[in-house]
């Protein structure tokens, strides 16, 4: 009886050593993402320049021309938690292209000879995407309260914001890290990483109501994770919006979850 | 227990055989290298050791532990030196070598002295706050083996760890590898397509040419083998074959472009008596120069070219895309 017991401890030992390990792996990969950004951030400046556009041209141009009904809000209102979400995709989507990259220089080998385990380093890598998410977020958060578009300041509201990048983050990373490994290479998953921003950024609520599109775009919306962040955006971001957050939430959850799942089966595959 | 022990190994790529039945194996202390061209298959054995691909068929175990049952094991007490740079240049040298001791689960205590030590081994204490881009090429190959260092592995790969480098660099990298054998008893799996780094660091080599191992031994033994000096003769008077064949083995024998290379055993004394039966035959010398053998030799003697050939070239092509075009 008392060697059973000191089996089955030491096979819960094992156990919580193996989540020990996913859990520090995972936060050693973001710890040196921001450590990144600290070094050089210029990167998130320059790709502030396309929301930048999107608020200040299209935005504005919008706003005046009063061509979408947008409710009880302002277009710009309307369209700054949409362009903040696809500002956090366009980062995201990028992880796909650098894991390719980084298997070219040989970091990407050199990772998978440490004992850290692949679906750690699949999650590692999308909490880094929804860090720098957050970062990028920050920059367009700025810029739309600079031109003075009526936003909630309130603590909570943003922190919930913050989690909401951070699920947008690791969702659109972990969709492109699924594709990685089928393109293998730079140049291919540079196209797909434009062949699958703008059809998802287009088919979502990001820049014009559901109830507003036709039919066939609001089906293919429903099953968009951009249209479910992007609501949970506004939700947080403009009082008196009404969505059900549990809903959207579940949705990025949800779609994170399996393509994590898909990315880590397919992992391996990049190196062949 | 050997510290890698490979078995009929094969690695297969749709139908191309990058890595075709090799059985190897690496004592315990010892500098093991894999010599041969780009392409041989090398690269593609190391990473089936490292557990980073799965062998067609065939076992491979690294200190008795099997690379495909047990790879996350194997990957704890390994080392990896990659060909291609594997230092995130966006970190400084301290932080890459951080990352990796975090990676590899060293206990928070122990993390500052590995690092401190590691830096000061492979001397980039001085510049260890500084970004990785900063660094010179043999700066970074040195960070690169500080890094496969922080798990104070066992067993250390490395991957053609000289290539690209300048002369002095090259010196400096490679005695840093024989100290740590000699210090702290790292076995290591060298891969190089350079004859003399493989004679200046190996205990013990493998020749491999289009995935199998074809001689190995240790540098002076596979020297040995050889039979002896080489004598390179330049002469266009005719076809000299039949005649130097009566004075040793003739590895080369080109009679359109007047070169020979002819095997004997003690080269010195040959080339007098060489020389006086191609004048007795009317066939005037261009030059004659006298090689000590070496490993180059021993690869034309085995794989049947020399190993910079341009044919070399093509096999390492094949290979890549064979490894591309590779389905599922």
């Amino acid at each position: 009886m008392a060697g059973c017991a000191s089996h089955e401890i030491s096979d819960e030992e094992a156990k919580r050593m193996i989540g020990s390990k996913f859990l520090r792996t995972v936060s050693t990969l973001a710890e040196f993402e921001l450590r990144k950004l600290r070094h050089d951030s210029s990167e998130i400046f320059i790709r502030g320049v396309q929301p930048a556009l999107w608020l200040l041209v299209f935005g504005t141009a919008l706003t005046s021309i009063r061509a979408i009904d947008v409710g009880s809000f302002t277009y710009l209102q309307f369209l700054t938690p949409g362009v903040l979400s696809q500002s956090v995709m366009f980062v995201a989507v990028f992880y796909g292209i650098m894991l390719v990259w980084e298997r070219d220089l040989g970091l990407l080998n050199k990772l998978l000879s440490t004992p850290a385990p692949r679906s750690a380093i699949v999650l590692g890598k999308a909490i880094s995407a929804g860090v720098r998410g957050i970062f990028q977020a920050i920059v367009v958060f700025v810029l739309a309260l600079i031109i003075n578009v009526q936003l909630s300041l309130n603590p909570l509201d943003l922190i919930g914001v913050a989690l909401v990048i951070v699920i947008a983050g690791m969702c659109f990373s972990c969709l492109s890290m699924c594709l990685a490994p089928i393109f293998k290479s730079r140049e291919k998953m540079m196209g797909i990483g434009q062949a699958i921003t703008m059809p998802l950024f287009f088919t979502s609520s990001a820049i014009y109501p559901i109830n507003q599109m036709p039919g066939w775009l609001q089906i293919i919306s429903a099953y968009n994770p951009l249209s479910y962040i992007t609501d949970a955006m506004r939700a947080l971001l403009l009082p008196g919006y009404v969505s059900n957050i549990p809903l959207d939430l579940g949705a990025g959850l949800l779609a994170t979850a399996i393509f994590a799942t898909i990315a880590t089966i397919l992992f391996r595959r990049i190196l062949e | 227990m050997k510290a890698v022990e490979a078995m009929d190994l094969t690695k297969m790529y749709s139908d191309f055989k990058a890595v075709d039945s090799i059985s190897f194996d690496v004592d315990e202390g010892q500098i093991f290298g894999l010599l041969g061209p780009n392409g041989a298959g090398k690269t593609t054995t190391i990473r089936i050791a490292l557990t980073l691909i799965r062998p067609t068929s065939g076992t491979i175990k690294v200190f008795g532990i099997d690379c495909v049952k047990s790879a996350a094991s194997v990957r704890q007490i390994s080392g990896y030196v990659p060909q291609e740079v594997s230092i995130d240049t966006d970190l400084s040298g301290y932080e890459n070598l951080l990352m990796y001791s975090k990676l590899y689960y060293t206990p928070k205590e122990q993390r500052g002295q590995r690092i401190q030590d590691a830096l000061e081994y492979m001397e980039l204490a001085d510049r260890q706050h500084d970004l990785a881009k900063t660094y010179s090429g043999g700066m970074m190959r040195r960070l690169e083996i500080a890094q496969a260092l922080m798990n104070r592995p066992r067993m250390l790969f490395l991957d053609e760890p000289s290539i690209g480098l300048d002369p002095s660099a090259k010196t400096a990298v490679w005695n840093q590898i024989m100290h740590l054998r000699d210090e702290f008893g790292t076995t290591m799996l060298v891969t190089t397509h350079d004859m003399h780094e493989a004679e200046v660091l190996c205990d013990e080599i493998a020749i491999m040419n289009k995935g199998k191992i074809v001689a190995d031994g240790s540098p002076t033994q596979l020297k040995d083998d050889m039979g002896g000096d080489m004598i390179s003769i330049t002469a266009h008077d005719g076809d000299c074959s039949l005649i130097l064949r009566e004075h040793g083995q003739l590895l080369v024998s080109k009679p359109d472009e007047g070169t020979y290379e002819l095997v004997v055993a003690q080269g010195e004394k040959a080339i007098p008596a060489v020389l006086e039966s191609l004048e007795a035959h009317k066939i005037h010398v261009e030059s004659v120069s006298l090689k000590k053998s070496t490993l180059d030799d021993v690869f034309l003697k085995y794989a049947g070219a020399r190993i910079q050939d341009g044919g070399t070239w093509r096999d390492a092509r094949v290979t890549r895309l064979a490894m591309r075009k590779r389905k599922g």
